[in-house]
């Protein structure tokens, strides 16, 4: 026998397939971790000073100095723009963004270049003037407008007596006045400072996100639990059993999550037209009409699962517990639901999920009212109609969290059914 | 005993028509026929899994035909033996007696003996999935037996075994035949297998069953 001749046939090397498939993968989870990094690095988690109103005239460069008058010893909050390299005051020169406390009494931009607009903000950090303690309540004068809201909330600190310090909401505000509560003697102006508490803690200690984050959290366990209740039945049947008119039932457990949400939302409230009055009103733009609009897309995604998990699991195991001396009834508890359990997870952590998230539908068919019908979502843009970036962060990340506790939870139940 | 009488069975374009068979009670029957026959089809219709459309199957000298499988007294082994991936082997085992709510010192006396006639007694507290096919093959006849069926419907029990396992099986599952006394209808597709076995053997060709003298 002779050694078998050299072939001269060379397979090309797996190296670019492999390389391929880690790129296109990779750069999607990429944008995952970044997108979920960006929000959490993009929010400001340490206090803002309390800032009176903005001192550089817009404009542009001409060549000339760009001077803002300033108090010597006082307070300042830099922030620079695209256009400057920073500010000048005598000796000392600010470059990046900032409080620093004024060394003369003028400021000078520091400009790029000529004939660019002028960016940069300068704005002086409030001072408190006077303070009055009238029935528990505290009125602080500032010598600036400070710009705060009711509803809003101050950090007080340096009191230096009981009940004072801490986080407090501001109710009541002029242009240079706000009231908050206290406990405890009127306290000397020198030593009482303000500043504004980060988003997060803004947002958690608002009374409406407060109670939408109550809402959101009862409304998807709510919606979860209907979900299942449908799911699990609509999933085994259509898993099971051959029946005419199946397709069409398919197609219609499909629409929910082909439609566009918001005409999910659009549909319902039309449905609600043609139902009895006292039904309609105790469901639509009521806290009713939010576990509806969420359980209608939400179950979709349930029933799609659990179908998923019962076609998975064979017949055979039914058919044999049938043979033991079993009922129907008595093969899908003892034999097929234990086997489902991973399933029922899978489906109960994405109805939950995807009620989390549900906005259009709840916008048309429950409202936005505060107190009333707002879910985190609503909550989200209601701050962003307001102008607050910050505070839709806040309540993004808010979301996200809720989120990843569940998402933990069900894979450390999943986690125990495979190893135990 | 098992008598099926004049036996239609459609499947989709599958069908089996006027099928007759007959197996005394206590004996150890094997049905033969190519992959794709019907065999396993035939087997279901006795475990009452599958609907007929026409004729009778007598099981124990009861007619079962219109019965719903639980009633119909039989032990069934699926080629795929189909062991519960939840449940222990104990827990497989005691299965069918649970349903009968026998008492809890009844049911782990009859898991025991049932252990003890397979073999498997060290088994009894792992699941499925740590058990080998040899091993999955026993409890699954155990689980078939617990309830004490007059009737074992085997599907290809030694299909799935290699070579060595074979004749292990087999003397098992002689032994288990003579000391039980239960009718067994087991199928195969395997004519060499079937020569190894005692008992009737029958042919299903071209839907006919025949009796090998």
């Amino acid at each position: 026998m002779s050694a078998p001749p050299p072939s001269g046939f060379h397979v090309a090397s797996d190296k670019p397939f492999l390389v391929g498939l880690a790129v296109l993968g990779g750069s999607y989870l990429l944008i995952i971790g970044a997108m979920v990094l960006a929000d959490l690095v993009f929010l400001n988690y340490s206090d803002q000073p309390v800032l009176g109103p903005e001192m550089v005239r817009q404009g542009r460069y001409t060549g000339d100095e760009v001077v803002v008058s300033v108090e010597p010893d006082r307070s300042y909050y830099f922030r620079k723009g695209n256009n400057e390299a920073g500010l000048q005051l005598g000796q000392q020169r600010i470059a990046g963004d900032g409080l620093f406390q004024a060394a003369g009494d003028r400021a000078v931009l520091l400009p790029h270049a000529n004939n660019k607009p002028i960016t940069a903000s300068l704005r002086p950090e409030a001072r408190v003037m006077q303070i009055a303690v009238t029935n528990q309540v505290a009125t602080v004068t500032t010598d600036v407008v400070h710009g705060l809201l009711w509803g809003e909330f101050i950090r007080v600190s340096g009191a230096g007596e009981p009940g004072w310090n801490g986080v407090r909401e501001i109710t009541d505000t002029a242009t240079n006045q706000l009231s908050f509560a206290v406990a405890g003697a009127t306290v000397s102006v020198a030593k009482l400072s303000l500043s504004k508490p980060n988003p997060l803690v803004q947002a958690l200690r608002s009374r409406d996100i407060r109670f939408s984050i109550k809402l959101s959290l009862i409304s998807c366990t709510l919606t979860t639990l209907l979900s299942l209740w449908v799911a699990v039945p609509i999933g085994y049947m259509m898993s099971r059993f051959e029946f005419r008119g199946k397709p069409i039932i398919d197609t219609l457990l499909d629409i929910p999550i082909v439609l566009p949400p918001l005409v999910v939302g659009l549909s319902l409230l039309i449905l609600f037209r043609y139902i009895p009055e006292w039904l309609s009103d105790a469901v639509v733009y009521k806290w009713p009409a939010v576990v509806l609009a969420q359980f209608m897309v939400a179950c979709a995604f349930a029933v799609r699962t659990m179908r998923v998990t019962f076609d998975q699991i064979p017949q055979r195991f039914e058919q044999v517990a049938l043979t033991l001396g079993c009922n129907r009834q008595q093969a899908f508890w003892r034999v097929i639901m234990p086997q489902a359990k991973g399933g029922l997870l899978a489906a109960g952590t994405l109805a939950w999920a995807r009620a989390l998230g549900e906005f259009g539908p709840i916008l048309v068919f429950a409202g936005a009212t505060r107190q009333k019908t707002e879910v985190l979502p609503t909550s989200a843009f209601l701050e962003l109609q307001a102008g607050r970036t910050e505070g839709m962060l806040a309540v993004s990340l808010i979301m996200i969290a809720a989120a990843v506790v569940v998402f933990v939870i069900a894979r450390t139940l999943g986690m125990k059914r495979i190893f135990a | 005993m098992i008598a099926l009488e004049n036996i239609a069975l459609r499947q989709g374009s599958f069908e089996l028509s006027n099928l007759s068979l007959e197996l005394a009670s206590g004996e150890y029957g094997v049905l033969m026929g190519r992959s794709g026959c019907g065999k396993t089809t035939l087997l279901e219709a006795v475990c009452g899994l599958r609907n007929i459309a026409g004729g009778r199957i007598i099981l124990g000298g009861r007619d079962v035909t219109q019965l719903p499988p639980a009633e119909r007294g039989v032990g069934y082994v699926p080629q795929d033996r189909a062991l519960f991936p939840t449940m222990l082997v104990r827990e497989q085992l005691a299965f069918a007696l649970v349903l009968r709510a026998l008492g809890q010192s009844e049911i782990s006396a009859r898991v025991d003996e049932l252990a003890e006639l397979l073999g498997i007694t060290k088994l009894l507290d792992r699941t499925p999935d740590k058990l080998s096919g040899g091993e999955a093959q026993r409890v699954a006849l155990g689980r078939a037996l617990a309830h004490r069926p007059s009737v074992l419907c085997l599907d290809e029990p030694l299909s799935a075994l290699d070579e060595e396992l074979h004749g292990e099986m087999c003397r098992l599952l002689d032994r288990v035949h003579r000391e039980t006394g239960v009718t067994i209808l087991h199928i195969t597709h395997s004519p060499s297998e079937a020569r190894r076995l005692a008992g009737g053997h029958f042919r299903l060709v071209d839907g006919n069953v025949t009796r090998d003298e």
